[in-house]
């Protein structure tokens, strides 16, 4: 399982997969990862590593007023 | 894990237009690169500066704020000074104010907020109220939009500001151009230029966009990097408007095609060096406006349009010609 959610907390998803890397978890959930940062496991990532089973991913939206 | 192009580390970024990847400090000395040679590129700043920060207290305008007080450490002749138009928006400005009081603490730069109801007279909750009871057609936004560009520009002034930096991205530069396009609105997109404004009026403070060449992601990951990135809170009162569904669609581009957002801004550059000079874009000359003295598009300028409509201030009756023509709509004497 790994688990996906916004910084904020207003969304969050569970993924029932082993692995898998971090741009596809995201566009199968319908999301741009042109449009958040990526901490996987307290770290900042790429959308282009991977997450396993266990990792925690938190999104930070790019999108907001200046 | 993805390595940095440049050593060892874990790589945080990935720029997909060269195809590099950096780590956390190669991400630092990459970003610090892009906004010197935007500085330098659009002779934004001269040796000698007092510069104004617009401090929204989001995420960009915080890393702008940060980054210029680093840079400044550098060049003697400069001064920062971060202003904060505070509109008075219950339950946002409020909270916001707080992540930029941290941030302006932590950086020990001078710092001044700028008060809708101390400039104005009424906060933007109570401009809102009387602009609804009076039957005025405008959106919170206009109101909000006009009397902060009027704020920024004379209290710059008063502070002695020589230059205005905003925050403004590659992103929200790009979104706008779109919306200008759409809506065939060709003299807002000449005002979309990296250093805009009447510079030939003496009571305007020349306006410069130190992160027009940055993308958002990435004014997004240095706040995150510097500690600055703030609790969100939504404005009570931004609109879900087309801007939404473009930024979607940009993104979208770019994510299929990676550069589209560094050729939309080529394409603005382009278009407003061909508009420029052009007589049939009639921009007109900037006037001052005859009842607060300030630069104006018209004799009476659009803050001072607001507050007679909303009938903050009255409309001396010599002005009553052009105000008719400005089609304001004057109320009754009582
Ligand atoms: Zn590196
Ligand atoms: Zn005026």
């Amino acid at each position: 399982m790994i688990t996906i959610r916004l910084v904020d907390g207003s969304k969050k998803w569970s993924i029932p997969r082993d692995r898998g890397r971090i741009r596809e978890l995201l566009n199968n959930i319908g999301l741009l990862s042109e449009e958040y940062i990526i901490i996987r496991n307290s770290k900042v990532v790429t959308p282009e590593d991977e997450a396993v089973d266990g990792d925690e991913i938190i999104l930070y939206p790019v999108v907001s007023g200046g | 894990m993805v390595k940095c192009s440049f050593c060892e580390r874990e790589a945080v970024y990935i720029n997909r237009v060269n195809g590099k990847a950096y780590c956390r400090k190669h991400f630092l000395e990459y970003f610090d690169r892009k906004v010197r040679r935007t500085i330098r590129k659009y002779k934004m700043f001269g040796r000698k500066e007092h510069i104004i920060v617009a401090v929204s207290g989001g995420k960009d305008s915080l890393s702008l704020l940060h980054y210029l007080v680093k840079l400044s450490k550098r060049v003697p002749g400069w001064k920062i000074t971060a202003l904060l138009i505070d509109e008075g928006i219950r339950g946002y400005r409020d909270i916001t104010i707080k992540d930029f009081l941290r941030v302006a603490e932590e950086l020990g730069v001078d710092y001044k907020i700028a008060g809708f109801k101390e400039y104005i007279g009424y906060s933007l909750d109570e401009i809102v109220l009387m602009g609804k009871k009076r039957g005025l057609p405008y959106l919170p936004c206009s109101y909000c939009g006009v009397f902060r560009r009027y704020l920024l520009n004379k209290v710059a002034r008063e502070l002695g500001g020589t230059v205005l930096a905003t925050a403004h991205n590659l992103d929200d530069v790009i979104q706008t151009y779109v919306m200008n396009i759409i809506n065939n609105s060709w003299d807002k997109i000449i005002r979309l230029a990296p250093v805009s404004g009447p510079i030939d009026h003496p009571k305007f403070v020349k306006r410069v966009k130190p992160f027009y060449e940055i993308l958002e992601k990435e004014t997004t990951l240095y706040s995150i990097i510097n500690g600055l990135y703030p609790k969100f809170v939504e404005c009570p009162y931004a609109p879900f408007n087309i801007r939404w569904s473009i930024r979607r669609m940009i993104n979208e581009l770019e994510e299929k095609y990676p550069g589209t957002k560094y050729s939309l801004l080529r394409s603005l550059l382009s278009i407003i060096d061909l508009l420029k000079n052009n007589p049939k874009l009639n921009i007109g000359e900037i006037k001052t406006c005859r009842i607060c003295g300030e630069p104006s598009a018209h004799e009476i300028c659009r803050a001072c349009i607001y507050r007679i409509e909303l009938g903050i201030i009255e409309l001396p009756d010599e002005l009553r010609e052009i105000a008719e023509k400005l089609r304001i709509r004057i109320p009754e004497k009582p």
